[in-house]
């Protein structure tokens, strides 16, 4: 080997220690890739020596070529075994700079919220759906003869002393039950059908567990061979879904003039499982609403034959449901429309 | 209605429920009479004894005291300190000792009174709990028994029913009414009442005639004279017989006619015949004009339209509600006619309404007496009255009766009976049942049917479906199966309305708005005071009347008329919540608003929108914008979500804005051409007036229009696979032009290749003259066919600066 040789291979492995330092104690990446740059790019040392190698005689030039060749495929290894483990470490570093607090509250996007007379209107509704029954709706002001003489109560009838009633003029008042809706449906579709009838009601009467603006639905079948134990049935499962499958339900004998036979209808207090609580004055029944089968005289004063067809319907009252469902301790925060509150359902 | 246990008693037994009245109280309601409430009398009053105040003198440490030694037959005198003054000595009194608990949770316990021991309390009627104002200690008559329990001696060892009876049932409204009725309850005999008599050689027709003209409104009339009668106190058991239930002891002759009515359901009237003029009662009209005096003094003008009974001259009585100051039985009367009739029951209804006098009387005939039961209540009373007033009953008596109610058999088929309950029945048990109703049954041969005569007292039972609701509650409602109905038909569609009530409802709950409901009726005066000269339709795209439809008779002024905007409950809503520290919210209402047009009453569907405050957000960098384009972002979602392709926002035609919402905020809404609603943030003077002290807004919109020809179905477009390109644009603009048109003529100009305008900046000053804005826009330009090049960004671009 020619001394200039020696001098050559000498300043390789020169080059070669000093490279392999340079990229191991490289802190970050970009220090490393100017390490690279140096002295493995096109312009860096190794390459620089590589030029250098005109000066050897030409039958030494391919061992050294080899061996410079040796040294930078080396470094290049030692440089992306770095590489990667740089990386790590800077990503390592970035996720832990982008800790968050996730405590802290997202942006603030309102949240709109349906008033509990509409939400327990709409679950009623949707449970009588799948019975086959349908909303239907009627007028507010309603003439006289659909809220009172066609559902049975005549002008001088005593049931009329039981519903303080709005009136607007001689023959039209505020409906002061969703029964007349019975009629126009009756009225409007030939049997058989099934429909039920939510909406505001209106009584002259306010105070504490009264308002004179308040909610009722009421649900009709008309079809062939209707039964007390079909009415009794329909509202049995209809409770079940509402309010729980282990809520029974009991009739108790009463009386109104559009239905005969009529029932009450009580279910054993949601709340207390029927053990007695302050909700059902500790009798474990909650009377929920009224129910019969339609009185014929209703039927023939809408035109449908009670030899032939009959009917049942039912009625709740939707504040007392809600009050019952919701646990609503005022029934004024039904109408107060206080946001504390609407916010809540 | 209320009912003493003790009086029920002695129609039929039900002395084993003394111990237990709740358990026949939930007899009673399971068979459709609620027992709405029980009362125990006596509950308050045990160890309260009736008791002689012995020796009186001062209390030594105190002079407005008195210091008693009572005697309350123990054998020893209890020392008592009494701060009352209206006792002397050997009067008798109620003493409370320690031990009882007195109305209130008032306990007794033995103390010391300025150094003086106290065993006990003399007691007022107000701390007996018996009145509601007392002057000093009770001071019970001098028959009081020293000694025995205060209750028994006040006849309080009873348990009172508040009975529902719904107005199907007046054969309920008395105590034999109730006996009957348990009597087949319970399958218990019925003891009636003592009716012997000791008559005169007298006849009735020597005291008066009777003329029975109006038939038609008196069925049925009957009359007894009793002469030489002797009106004073009633005795003891009459008198707390009657105050038990809540009536008043006025004398010994009304107070037998009340407990007859309240016995038997019977309203009765007793005349002093001195009174009737030519000694004639004569059934007929009244004169219309002429003015009549009701017993407590009201006087009344009378119509010609109420049926009256009349001697010679005058009317003595208003048939079956009250009689006359002119004729009633009095301290000095002497001969008494005692009237016992069958008034129908539209008569004295239409009366008692017309006149608005209610009474107990015409609350039962107004119900339905019993025709058949006249004549044997007329002498039922004619026995009390000779038992507690003396004087000698007429041999016979007046009972007009020309034409005999009969009540035909109803025919009940037994199917028919299964058919409506929806189980088996054992047609041989409907037949007890209905016998122990008092029903005649008369069975078919063959037992499929049968025929059932019910008494005349039921006038609820009429037809088979009555007599199905008797079986069914006697048997038992609870033996009633359940079974669901089985659908054999095609379900009918929902109502419009409701269905896009609730799609409307559940879309603004998206856009973060919470649901109010309000009442449908509001005061004419705040209305009038909020919208002052409402815009016409023309101009707002809602119909408006002047005047909103009245209700005749409102619960109050704060609820005297139908709503003529929902923004009317929802601005009040705003107020109220303002007030109670929420100092921003979004709420919105869908709901009635009313209208007349001409005879008819119309109603339509509106939504109202109310919105106020910002939110002070954590993440919220620019200043918030006013809150009335909040209320435009929730409403344009709203159309968007609805499929409608197209609205305009516009300036309310001839500029005539409401007058609560500020001039310069409003718009009105269009959709194809027609006004369908507006827009605006409320006036300042508005917000201050009411100390708003920040930005609201308000929408009202009409829902059917809104909704005609719904439901829109979308149909689905391909998506370009070709590159998007964006480009920003700003205009300077006068601020009097609009953005709106600015966008129209960009989306003109473009044609199918803008996708999206969003503008994103608005900036006013600076270099810019007074009353210019520059206004910031990025364009989405994509095609469907192929990369957009240059050149026609390029030309699109000079376009639209031009």
């Amino acid at each position: 080997m020619t001394y200039i040789c020696l001098m050559l291979v000498e300043k390789a492995n020169q080059i070669y220690e000093e490279a392999k330092a340079a990229i191991k104690s490289a802190p970050d990446s970009k220090t490393l890739y100017n390490v690279k740059v140096n002295f493995l790019g096109k312009q860096g040392q190794l390459s620089a020596l590589m030029r250098e190698m005109v000066q050897l005689p030409k039958e030494e030039r391919p061992e050294f070529g080899k061996l410079v060749n040796e040294k930078k495929q080396n470094l290049e290894n030692h440089y992306e075994s770095r590489e990667q483990e740089l990386k790590k470490l800077e990503l390592q570093q970035l996720i832990e700079n982008e800790k968050l607090d996730l405590t802290l509250p997202g942006p603030d996007r309102d949240l709109g919220k349906i008033h509990p007379i509409a939400k327990v209107i709409d679950d009623i509704s949707s449970i009588l759906n799948f019975l086959g029954y349908s909303v239907q709706t009627g007028p507010l002001i309603e003439k006289d003869w659909f809220n009172f003489e066609a559902l049975n109560i005549p002008q001088d009838h005593p049931a009329r002393d039981e519903q303080d009633t709005f009136y607007i003029d001689e023959t039209h008042v505020l409906r002061t039950h969703t029964s007349p809706v019975q009629i126009h449906t009756m009225l409007k579709q030939s049997p058989p059908f099934r429909a039920i009838a939510p909406g505001p009601v209106f009584r002259c009467d306010s105070d504490v567990s009264h308002s004179p603006n308040f909610h009722q639905i009421e649900a009709l079948l008309i079809d062939k061979n209707v039964s007390m134990a079909d009415l009794k049935g329909t509202i049995a499962f209809f409770v079940r879904e509402f309010f729980g499958p282990e809520i029974k339900t009991r009739f108790r004998p009463s009386f109104f003039p559009f239905t005969e036979p009529s029932a009450e209808v009580d279910c054993s207090c949601p709340i207390c499982k029927g053990k007695g609580c302050r909700m059902c004055k500790n009798s474990g029944w909650i009377e929920i609403g009224g129910s019969g089968l339609v009185n014929p005289k209703v039927l023939e004063q809408a035109n449908i034959d009670p030899k032939e067809w009959q009917g049942f319907a039912f009625g709740f009252g939707i504040e007392r449901m809600a009050i019952i469902k919701y646990g609503v301790p005022d029934i004024r925060l039904f109408s107060d429309n206080d946001i504390r509150f609407l916010s809540q359902f | 209605m209320k009912v003493s246990l003790q009086w029920l008693n002695q129609y039929i037994d039900v002395s084993d429920f003394f111990n237990q009245p709740q358990v026949l109280a939930d007899k009673i309601t399971q068979a459709g009479l609620e027992v709405e409430d029980l009362e125990d009398p006596a509950k308050n009053l045990a160890n309260v004894i009736v008791g002689q105040v012995k020796e009186l003198a001062s209390h030594p440490n105190a002079d407005k005291l008195t210091l008693c030694q009572v005697d309350i037959g123990e054998g020893t005198l209890r020392q008592i300190v009494c701060g009352a003054k209206n006792h002397r000595q050997g009067d008798k009194v109620a003493v409370a000792i320690p031990g009882a608990v007195l109305p209130g949770d008032f306990a007794i316990k033995k103390s010391q009174i300025r150094g003086v021991d106290s065993l006990g309390m003399m007691c007022s009627e107000v701390e007996l709990g018996l009145s509601n104002e007392s002057a000093g200690i009770m001071i019970l008559p001098k028959e009081a028994q020293v000694g025995t329990s205060f209750a028994e001696y006040m006849g309080l060892n009873d348990i009172i029913f508040e009975l529902k009876v719904t107005p199907n049932r007046a054969d309920c409204l008395s105590h034999l009414g109730l006996a009957r009725e348990l009597s087949a309850l319970l399958d218990r005999p019925l003891k009636f009442p003592e009716t012997t008599l000791k008559t005169t050689d007298k006849t009735s027709s020597s005291l008066v005639k009777l003329e029975l003209k109006n038939s038609e409104w008196c069925p049925r009339y009957a009359g007894r004279a009793i002469f030489g009668v002797k009106v004073g106190p009633s005795p003891v058991w009459l008198k707390q017989s009657l105050e038990k239930i809540g009536l008043n002891s006025i004398n010994n002759i009304v107070d037998v006619t009340n407990y007859v009515m309240m016995e038997l359901g019977q309203p009765l009237h007793a005349f002093d015949a001195t009174f009737i003029s030519e000694s004639k009662i004569i059934i007929d009209n009244s004169i219309k004009g002429e003015k009549f005096t009701t017993l407590d003094g009201t006087e009344i003008e009378l119509s010609g339209d109420e049926l009256t009974i009349r001697d010679g001259e005058k009317a003595v009585a208003l048939a079956g509600i009250v009689g006359g100051k002119n004729s009633g039985v009095n301290e000095e009367t002497k001969d008494i006619f005692l009237e016992s009739a069958y008034f129908t029951a539209a008569t004295v209804r239409k009366t008692s309404r017309r006149l608005g006098i209610q009474t107990d009387s015409c609350y039962r005939f107004s119900r339905g007496t019993d025709p058949d039961g006249v004549v044997e209540a007329m002498n039922r009373a004619c026995h009390l009255i000779q038992q507690v007033a003396g004087g000698q009953v007429a041999k016979d008596f007046w009972d007009e009766y020309p034409l005999p109610i009969k009540k035909e058999p109803i025919l009940v088929e037994h199917s028919y009976l299964e058919e409506r309950l929806g189980y088996a029945v054992d047609f041989f048990d409907f037949a007890k049942w209905m016998s122990r109703l008092s029903c005649k049954v008369e069975e078919d041969s063959v037992a499929s049917q049968c025929w059932v005569s019910a008494p005349m007292y039921r006038w609820d039972l009429w037809s088979d479906i009555d007599l199905v609701e008797e079986y069914g509650r006697l048997h038992g409602y609870d033996k009633i199966p359940e079974k669901l109905p089985s659908l054999s038909y095609e379900p009918l569609s929902e109502d419009k309305e409701y269905t896009h009530q609730k799609q409307w409802n559940q879309k603004l709950c998206e856009e973060g708005f919470l649901q109010a409901v309000n009442y449908n009726f509001v005061s004419k005066d705040f209305e009038i005071q909020l919208l002052g000269n409402e815009a016409d339709e023309k101009t707002t795209g809602l119909v408006t009347i002047a005047e909103a439809v009245k209700i005749s008779n409102p619960i109050s002024e704060d609820y005297n008329v139908m709503r003529r905007r929902v923004f009317t409950g929802l601005f009040k809503n705003l107020v109220y919540n303002y007030r109670h520290g929420s100092e921003y919210g979004r709420l919105f209402e869908t709901g009635h608003v009313f209208y007349s047009s001409g005879e008819e009453y119309k109603q339509n569907m509106h939504l109202g929108l109310c919105a106020w405050g910002q939110k002070n957000q954590l993440w919220q960098k620019e200043k918030s914008r006013p809150v009335v384009y909040d209320v435009k972002t929730a409403i344009e979602n709203l159309l968007e979500s609805l499929h409608i392709p197209s609205w305009q926002w516009r300036e309310f035609p001839q500029g005539k804005v409401p007058t609560y919402l500020h001039p310069y905020q409003t718009t009105v809404l269009f959709l194809e051409g027609r006004m369908v609603g507006y827009m605006g943030s409320l006036h300042p003077s508005l917000l201050d007036d009411n100390k708003i002290r920040t930005g609201a807004a308000m929408a009202e919109l009409d829902m059917q229009k809104i909704m005609r020809g719904q439901p829109r179905v979308p149909q689905a477009k391909a998506i370009s696979k070709f590159p998007a390109v964006t480009r920003d644009f700003s205009f300077v603009m006068s601020s009097e032009a609009k953005v709106s048109d600015r966008i129209q003529k960009m989306k003109k100009i473009s044609g199918s290749l803008l996708q999206k305008v969003e503008v994103f900046d608005e900036f006013t000053g600076g270099q810019l003259k007074e009353g210019e804005r520059s206004v910031s826009f990025r364009l989405t330009f994509q095609d469907m066919d192929g990369t957009l090049n240059e050149q026609r960004l390029a030309q699109l671009q000079k376009e639209m600066l031009s």
